[in-house]
């Protein structure tokens, strides 16, 4: 079955008035949301990521602080899962809690090679 | 995978872990850096979220230990926006390890410190309860308005009158001398009995049992028996209280939400544990000459949840446990619920005109739960037309829908 990578971005970082209980509420929700997958044999694992970091560019290899993008376009994570099609893929991410505090996914089809 | 992650994070893990290390930060920081310890938490306690979307770490407690302890000593090397510090934090070479140390104390010292500072004279009671439900058991501001039934601002300024007092005392108050434990507890213990009570008759109309909140009560009064100071039997007839009402809690409402009364209540599905719980806090607190309200209380709830059965409740202990209470205490509520077991040991006519008695006291008058027995009391007696009056005004007076609905069911088989 093809692979999808989930790209997560933005997230509760916008969210200074979460109470415990409620970002509590918000973890539970993640993982019935990805043992739905794992139950269904689609899942294949997540990572994510801390906020800060560097990033590295051009021929002088320039080093900066921080990816520092807006919050709710900073990536957050990444999940990879199998599904039929891109369009199912795409159903599969409706329920994802991310959009709980203004998130968002980017769905990418993994490229695999077959020859 | 996940049923798993979900199970990994004990219930509460969050709230329990903010109180903990609001109080560890604010005893080392100083009362004054008080708000900088609650966003140092909080922040803590987001990025746990955000990093745990996929799976909690092998040991959730530490992990969130670990962030606040590295936001705690980046927020003291900038030192900036905070109060002055003590001066065990002032080497820069040293602050690691003092924050570090601080952070991992085993004992409750903390938060019973936390407890102590907050139940000040110089703040009102529902300020007490404010500040406790905040800083020790992480509810937010919403949240403590929702279970209260205010807007957020009034919840808001109260925080912020507990801030601007907690922040003048300089330190935390340490609990190790006897007196100033002695003189702090009495108003400790009316700000968790508060506590208690809200939970399991809460002003919320949606939600008019908070079981979360009757288990905070009793986790912080068992946390004042750890306490180095002895001779507490009064506390622990408090905890005794805490534990046989908390026994009944998940039976006080129907699976349509209507509250149920005792005598309709599933008695095998009481929790035992917590009963033996609460005996075991009542036998020590008998251990001394000293014979207070909460041992009163604990033990009339203590012999209607021991009891088998309605018909075998021994309500000649029960009625001489009030008579003591009311001597004690003396009060028109205590009068009331006196009133309405006399009713099983003397007969209904001396109930009736015990509480008829009362009929001209407001805060009675306006108490739904005085007519709606009254109402039973002229039920059981034959006098359906006054029965029906009364519950008709319990219903009115009604705060929420699991109260309504229970009066309004005895009405309809009056009617019928």
């Amino acid at each position: 079955m093809p692979k999808f990578m989930f790209i997560f971005r933005g997230g509760a970082q916008e969210y200074p008035d979460l109470s415990p209980t409620e970002m509590q509420e918000h973890l539970k929700k993640w993982y019935a949301w990805a043992g739905e997958l794992a139950k269904a044999g689609r899942h294949s694992g997540g990572q994510p990521l801390d906020n800060g970091g560097k990033t590295m560019r051009g021929r002088d290899r320039i080093v900066t602080d921080g990816p520092y993008a807006e919050s709710k376009d900073l990536v957050t994570g990444s999940l990879v899962l199998h599904a039929e099609s891109l369009d199912e893929a795409v159903e599969l991410a409706r329920d994802c809690p991310v959009f709980d505090f203004g998130g968002s996914v980017e769905v990418r089809p993994v490229v695999e090679h077959e020859v | 995978m996940s049923d798993a992650a979900a199970s990994a994070l004990v219930e509460d893990l969050f709230r329990r872990e903010f109180g903990r290390l609001v109080s560890a930060l604010t005893r080392l920081l100083g009362p004054a850096n008080l708000s900088l310890a609650e966003d140092v938490v909080q922040d803590a306690l987001i990025t746990a979220m955000e990093a745990w979307r996929f799976g909690p770490p092998r040991d959730p407690n530490a992990w969130i230990l670990q962030v606040a302890r590295r936001r705690a000593i980046d927020a003291i090397r900038r030192n900036k926006r905070m109060a002055p510090l003590p001066p065990t934090l002032e080497s820069e070479w040293t602050v690691a390890g003092v924050v570090e140390s601080a952070l991992s104390r085993e004992d409750d010292a903390d938060e019973l410190a936390m407890m102590f500072s907050i139940c000040d004279q110089g703040l009102s009671q529902e300020t007490h309860v404010t500040l406790i439900l905040r800083l020790l058991c992480g509810l937010s501001p919403r949240e403590i308005a929702r279970a209260f039934l205010v807007d957020t601002q009034t919840i808001d300024r109260r925080l912020h009158r507990g801030r601007a007092r907690l922040a003048t005392l300089g330190a935390l108050h340490d609990v190790t001398s006897v007196d100033d434990f002695r003189a702090r507890q009495p108003s400790v213990l009316q700000a968790l009995y508060l506590l208690f009570n809200e939970g399991y008759h809460g002003s919320d109309p949606d939600n008019p049992l908070l079981p979360a909140m009757c288990l905070d009560a009793l986790q912080l009064v068992e946390l004042l028996l750890n306490s180095p100071v002895s001779g507490q039997e009064h506390v622990h007839a408090l905890a005794a209280l805490f534990c046989f009402h908390a026994a009944r809690l998940s039976t006080r409402l129907d699976p349509e939400g209507v509250f149920l009364p005792l005598a309709e209540q599933d008695r095998a599905r009481w929790d035992q544990l917590l009963i033996q719980r609460g005996v075991v806090h009542l036998s020590k607190a008998s251990a001394g000459t000293a014979l207070t309200r909460w041992h009163l209380e604990a033990g009339i709830a203590c012999e209607h949840t021991m009891a088998p059965s309605v018909e075998q409740t021994n309500w000649r202990r029960i009625v001489e446990l009030y008579d003591a209470l009311l001597a004690l205490a003396p009060g028109p509520i205590v009068a009331m619920n006196r009133a309405i077991v006399v009713a099983e040991l003397h007969g209904l006519e001396d109930a009736r005109s015990a509480l008829l008695a009362l009929t001209d006291d407001k805060r009675v008058a306006g108490y739904p739960f005085f007519w709606g027995a009254l109402a039973d009391i002229e039920r059981r007696g034959g006098h359906a037309d006054d029965a029906r009056g009364h519950y008709g005004r319990a219903i009115g007076l009604s705060r929420s829908r699991a109260e309504r609905v229970s009066y309004e069911r005895k009405l309809a088989l009056l009617n019928n």
